[in-house]
């Protein structure tokens, strides 16, 4: 119909430009690439764990998530002078928090309070520790831009790592293309995080009766003290029930802080700040909002001394006469049975 | 008919005047200028340090001296009220536009120009002191020049903890061995991510002016002059404040405030309680039309 024998020669080389030209637009078609499988990588929910914070449900844990969350993580580009990245504080051997009193930003700056470590927090409802983040998306801007951590921004961040072809490759693969933003940024993060979870412990293990695995005599005695004397308020598989408390540790010197105090205004949270997890508490010396305690037998020894009395010191102190007494052995039993909360394969990457 | 030729031509003339003179009626908009004044009392603020002679030294109702070394503010939520009633929202949602620093260091921040104001006769100023919650979150991508203007070094307003802007900075001294104080406001507040419950402070402000004179947009710009009156902030409508230095709950000068308990007594002198007073430290100083 269209050539024939008696069709002009121009007439045909202008057909052949058309459907070259409709052909090479149909193999430029994105919507002919096929989509990278980005799967959802399923918690382990380990048993008797409270239940997810909700903000895991719009950011649930991917592959491709979770990988770039780690490379984000690790990134020093995200300081001012390209010295410090989120790991340089929450160091996987120490359980992800780090082995000084405050915490050190560029520059040796030194920070507010001891770097809280990153276990479990899928689980937690509050971040820091005044609760002031309820979501961990949330959380990543603060050190961005803290003088005395990172002190830079979250543009700053973005225009060192764009033109990364390691970066644009994985934030395609994660959210469809590469376009890096604030928000993919904290979402990635977030998700590796979510994936930190322990709960494979020598407690763990005598819990879920594995085979071979026993208390000592210490450790159990340990256990016996930790449930009369702890458990109130480290409890649940996560050993802490996540409330603020003020139990009289020695006081943070510097006037910016005042506890969950500085977030709500409630004169009742002045110095309280959140029940510690004790999982892995073996790798997170110092001990207490700004590291006041070098050892665990420090902390237990000041239990036992007595703590400062404050008007909303927490009744658990408040009525037993400013302390929790503890003699010498039962200091000892219970720092053995504090011990096998530690997982090896946490801390070691397994 | 050659009268009439003249007639046109001159009809036709002094129309064309008419239409070309800039004093016709057909302005659609005009700027209105604010312009904050930050006294204690009727006596303009001269900042100093600890030692300077020349800054200007307050009273409070408590019996506290006080002088100041950096007075800055954020105003936003800018809104025109008309005589009839009708509210003139200026770039409210928009914090680059629509949002500003007041620095008593420097002047040039004192006045503020609002653009494009619609013509009318307006009775009423209504603006924020510090970011609404909504706004509050540090968006650098979003507002960039705020965040700027904002995070820059010599104005430090960010509140970085909060991940918000510092809504309020008050650097000074009081009584007469020149102790630091170091007032900072902003807001805490926060919801949950299942809205399940909300914790913090909102330290912002809605702040409401009536005009003693209408403020008319046509012709010309008009000038609202506001008084930011820091008498108050010790000896205010909501509190009389003693400051004091120390680490305890109820000490609120230094070197920053760390309470939101303490903070928002300042707060509500500043900027009025949001209910019964909301006017806190503003007040008109004339309006020229």
């Amino acid at each position: 119909m269209f050539f024939t024998e008696n069709t002009p020669f121009m007439k045909t080389i202008i057909w052949c430009l058309l459907l070259s030209l409709a052909l090479l637009s149909c193999s430029e078609d994105e919507s002919f690439e096929p989509i990278i499988d980005n799967p959802e990588i399923a918690l382990e929910i380990p048993a008797d764990f409270p239940s997810l914070n909700s903000s895991v449900e719009a950011n649930l844990p991917t592959q491709y998530g979770v990988q770039l969350g780690e490379k984000l993580f690790n990134d020093k580009r995200f300081s001012a002078d390209n010295t410090i990245s989120c790991a340089s504080c929450h160091i996987q051997s120490n359980a992800f928090a780090d082995n000084n009193a405050q915490a050190i930003g560029i520059e040796g700056r030194v920070g507010l309070r001891n770097t809280p470590p990153i276990q479990n927090l899928a689980f937690m409802n509050f971040y820091n520790w005044d609760g002031s983040k309820l979501r961990l998306e949330d959380q990543p801007l603060v050190p961005i831009i803290t003088h005395e951590e990172m002190d830079s921004s979250i543009l700053e961040v973005i225009d060192k790592i764009e033109s990364d072809p390691e970066y644009q490759d994985l934030f395609e693969k994660t959210f469809g293309d590469e376009n890096i933003t604030p928000e993919r940024i904290y979402k990635s993060i977030a998700q590796y995080e979510y994936t930190l979870i322990s709960a494979n412990s020598k407690y763990d293990k005598v819990m879920r009766n594995e085979e071979g695995v026993n208390f000592t005599e210490s450790e159990a005695q340990g256990y016996a003290i930790f449930q009369e004397k702890c458990i109130s308020c480290h409890s649940g598989a996560l050993f802490t029930d996540q409330s603020f408390r003020n139990i009289g540790f020695p006081l943070n010197p510097d006037s910016n802080e005042a506890g969950r105090g500085r977030v709500t205004g409630e004169p009742e949270d002045y110095m309280s700040f959140r029940v510690p997890s004790l999982r892995n508490i073996e790798y997170t010396a110092p001990y207490g909002s700004f590291g006041q305690f070098e050892t665990l037998k420090e902390v237990l020894d000041y239990f036992d001394n007595g703590v400062l009395y404050a008007d909303n010191l927490d009744p658990v102190f408040k009525d037993n006469d400013n302390r929790i007494p503890l003699t010498e052995e039962d200091k000892t039993y219970l720092i053995a049975f504090l011990k096998t909360l530690s997982d090896v394969s946490f801390v070691n990457g397994n | 008919m050659k009268y009439l030729k003249i007639y046109f031509l001159a009809i036709t003339a002094l129309l064309a005047f008419t239409s070309c003179s800039s004093d016709d009626d057909d302005a659609v908009a005009n700027d209105v200028t604010l312009t904050f004044s930050n006294t204690f009392g009727d006596t303009p603020i001269v900042l100093g340090d600890a030692t300077s002679a020349e800054a200007t030294v307050n009273t409070s109702d408590a019996g506290q001296v006080h002088h100041f070394s950096e007075v800055k503010y954020v105003i936003s939520n800018i809104r025109l009220v008309k005589a009839d009633g009708t509210e003139i929202p200026y770039n409210i949602n928009d914090l680059d536009n629509g949002a500003t620093v007041i620095n008593q260091a420097n002047p040039e921040t004192l006045s503020y120009v609002l653009n494009d104001i619609p013509v009318g006769d307006y009775a009423q100023l209504k603006f924020g002191l510090g970011v609404r919650s909504d706004l509050n979150t540090l968006d650098q991508v979003s507002f960039p020049s705020f965040y700027a203007l904002a995070g820059a070094n010599d104005t430090e307003m960010m509140w970085e903890w909060g991940t918000g802007y510092r809504f309020t900075k008050i650097e000074g001294f009081y009584d007469t061995d020149n102790k630091e104080m170091s007032i900072h406001t902003g807001s805490t507040i926060t919801d949950a991510p299942d809205g399940g419950f909300t914790q913090g402070v909102d330290a912002y402000r809605d702040i409401t002016l009536d005009l003693p004179d209408v403020a008319v947009v046509g012709n010309h710009a008009p000038t609202i002059n506001i008084k930011a009156d820091f008498d108050m902030l010790l000896s205010g409508n909501a509190h009389t404040i003693t400051l004091s230095t120390g680490t305890s709950m109820s000490d609120n000068a230094t070197p920053n405030i760390h309470t939101a308990d303490q903070m928002v007594k300042f707060v509500d002198n500043l900027g009025g309680d949001g209910t019964n007073d909301l006017q806190g430290m503003f007040s008109i100083l004339s309006v020229e039309n």
